[in-house]
């Protein structure tokens, strides 16, 4: 680990960015795979993901600007600022970062515009046929290919924007990454069964097992790679999350993002599976916040 | 094309005087912080305590005493950007703000940075901080004026005993291995050079000699020290692999699509 560095003070904006955005990528990967590989009734039922997916996209964009030193330049992120040519470096998290996240809202931007067309929201309702056809034809497979892989690509890079950097805890393992994707598709599901409860009553039964399928899926895999990430940490794992923030992994993450949720998937009910969504949402929550601060807070300690 | 250039900081004769900040404030404009009026740290003479926006040079003072304190060390140092050959911050930087000038050295051109900060999370030796009044990252510019003008930089004009010296990093390091021979024959066999290979980073165009481990002057050691980017491959093969777990797991809960049709239309019917 090393103490010698500064902290780059990404607090409260960039927490809240990768919650939302693992939430927006979440979900909306897992409605465009509902459509990819599923029926028109799961296509239908999860299509409240492409309701959220776009608006909080934006939400992200804009608390990325407001988190620059000088916001008024954001689109040097994707702008050469003298020549005016695309600016891109591959090899750059933030940089690849900032096109999959224009590439993401292109996307959801598209699928925003579909949803609304097919349940006649914002006068779009005269499209609808053509979002049908759009969406059944070959052009629509391809599309949800796309989409599902730019919403992979945004809930996982930003475990590799602050893994390739040389903060403490952040630099020392390679997992947050997968981490993050997995609690990106767990706070996803979690979203869009939530939504269904809330918003989108007509629901089959069927597609509800399935997304509460899906779930769990993604809460296993994000214990595995809870354990995997504190393997990975080594002795400084007792440093990480024995003390605040890191605390919130043992204290709130793997409680009710983990164990809960698998607990009450045993408990066959509307109820459980409501409990157990909302139990993934916080945690999400929770992960980023721990994750986020994690250095700042070792940085301090070593400090005085 | 224009010769690379560095710095080579001899530590053992640091004197601790400070000239080298203060003619890094005057000729780079930096203001004092706070007006001024800084507050004694308590770290020995130390009052800059770090690298900062405002403070391109800081000399560390490291006082050590033998356990009965009968005997006592003060090393001193020049701290500042080192310039790296792989630098972490120029790799990183999504703005293409930070850039290798020609004579080698790493520059934040100011008009383009955006406050990003991805730029301080990469650095390992904590050298940029972002600005309280420009909110853009800042650090030793090498004098880039001044190189451009034939000059030296203003810390090594300003170094009364040469403990920073200044010129092509070639000749800065024959200099650098002659002063090691010179102080291991006079029996001083801590004395070694640091970043003066290109092990640290390929390499620290600002390159010290020292007469302890990294960490008492709390420079990284090159096991820590590394570039960003070893991180993103291996980072994104785990997060394919675990895309890959998500999508089968999609597929097994979404999946059979002519089952479920049929059923559903066997309901329907």
């Amino acid at each position: 680990m090393n103490r010698f560095v500064t902290d780059p003070e990404w607090h409260g904006w960039i927490v809240w960015y990768f919650y939302l955005g693992g939430i927006a990528a979440g979900a909306y990967a897992i409605a465009s795979m509902a459509a990819l590989f599923g029926t028109e009734a799961d296509r239908r039922g999860t299509r409240a993901a492409f309701y959220i997916a776009f608006p909080i996209v934006n939400l992200c964009g804009l608390f990325l600007t407001i988190d620059l030193g000088r916001p008024d330049r954001f689109w040097h992120m994707l702008i050469q600022s003298r020549t005016g040519h695309p600016m891109l470096k591959w090899w750059s998290p933030m940089s690849a970062g900032a096109w999959g996240l224009a590439i993401f809202g292109a996307f959801s931007f598209a699928s925003f515009l579909g949803v609304c067309a097919e349940d006649g929201h914002l006068g779009l309702g005269r499209l609808a046929p053509l979002a049908r056809r759009l969406g059944r034809a070959l052009v629509g497979r391809i599309f949800e290919i796309g989409g599902t892989l730019s919403a992979f690509f945004l809930g996982a890079y930003t475990g590799t924007l602050i893994t390739a950097t040389n903060q403490p805890v952040w630099a020392d393992t390679s997992w947050l990454s997968a981490l993050f994707l997995a609690s990106s598709a767990s706070t996803g599901a979690a979203s869009i069964l939530l939504l269904n409860r809330g918003w989108f009553r007509n629901i089959n039964h069927e597609v509800a097992k399935k997304l509460e399928l899906v779930d769990l899926w993604a809460v296993v895999l994000e214990g595995a790679m809870l354990v995997t990430f504190a393997w990975a940490l080594g002795d400084l794992r007792w440093d990480a999350f024995g003390r605040w923030p890191g605390f919130l992994i043992v204290a709130v993450v793997a409680p009710f993002g983990v164990v809960l949720p698998l607990a009450l998937a045993f408990v066959q009910t509307r109820g459980a599976s409501t409990l157990s969504a909302a139990f993934a949402l916080f945690a999400g929550f929770a992960l980023r916040y721990a994750i986020v601060m994690m250095p700042g807070r070792f940085f301090l300690l070593h400090q005085t | 094309m224009t010769q690379t250039v560095g710095f080579y900081t001899d530590t053992t004769v640091c004197i601790g005087c400070k000239a080298c900040e203060v003619a890094c404030h005057q000729w780079n404009a930096l203001p004092a912080r706070g007006g001024g009026a800084v507050p004694l740290s308590g770290l020995s003479y130390d009052n800059t305590v770090h690298l900062s926006d405002l403070d391109w040079r800081h000399v560390r003072f490291i006082e050590q005493f033998s356990p009965d304190r009968s005997r006592a060390r003060w090393l001193m140092m020049s701290d500042v950007c080192k310039h790296c050959v792989n630098a972490p911050c120029l790799e990183v930087c999504p703005t293409g703000a930070i850039v290798r000038t020609e004579f080698d050295t790493v520059y934040i051109q100011e008009p383009v940075c955006n406050g990003c900060r991805d730029c301080i999370s990469a650095c390992p030796f904590g050298v940029i901080h972002v600005s309280e009044t420009e909110h853009i990252a800042r650090k030793c510019t090498f004098c880039y004026d001044r190189l451009k003008a034939g000059l030296v930089p203003a810390c090594a004009q300003a170094c009364p005993t040469r403990s920073i010296q200044f010129g092509p990093i070639d000749e800065m390091k024959r200099r650098a291995e002659e002063r090691v021979r010179r102080l291991h024959g006079q029996g001083e066999f801590d004395a070694y050079l640091y970043g003066a290979d290109d092990e640290i980073l390929g390499g620290l165009n600002a390159f010290y000699l020292l007469m302890d481990k990294p960490e008492v002057y709390h420079l990284p050691t090159k096991v820590v020290a590394r570039l960003p980017s070893r991180s993103v491959w291996p980072s994104s093969i785990r997060s394919i692999a675990a895309s890959l777990v998500m999508a089968l797991g999609a597929f097994l809960a979404f999946g059979r699509r002519k089952e479920a049709v049929s059923r559903t239309e066997a309901v329907e019917s």
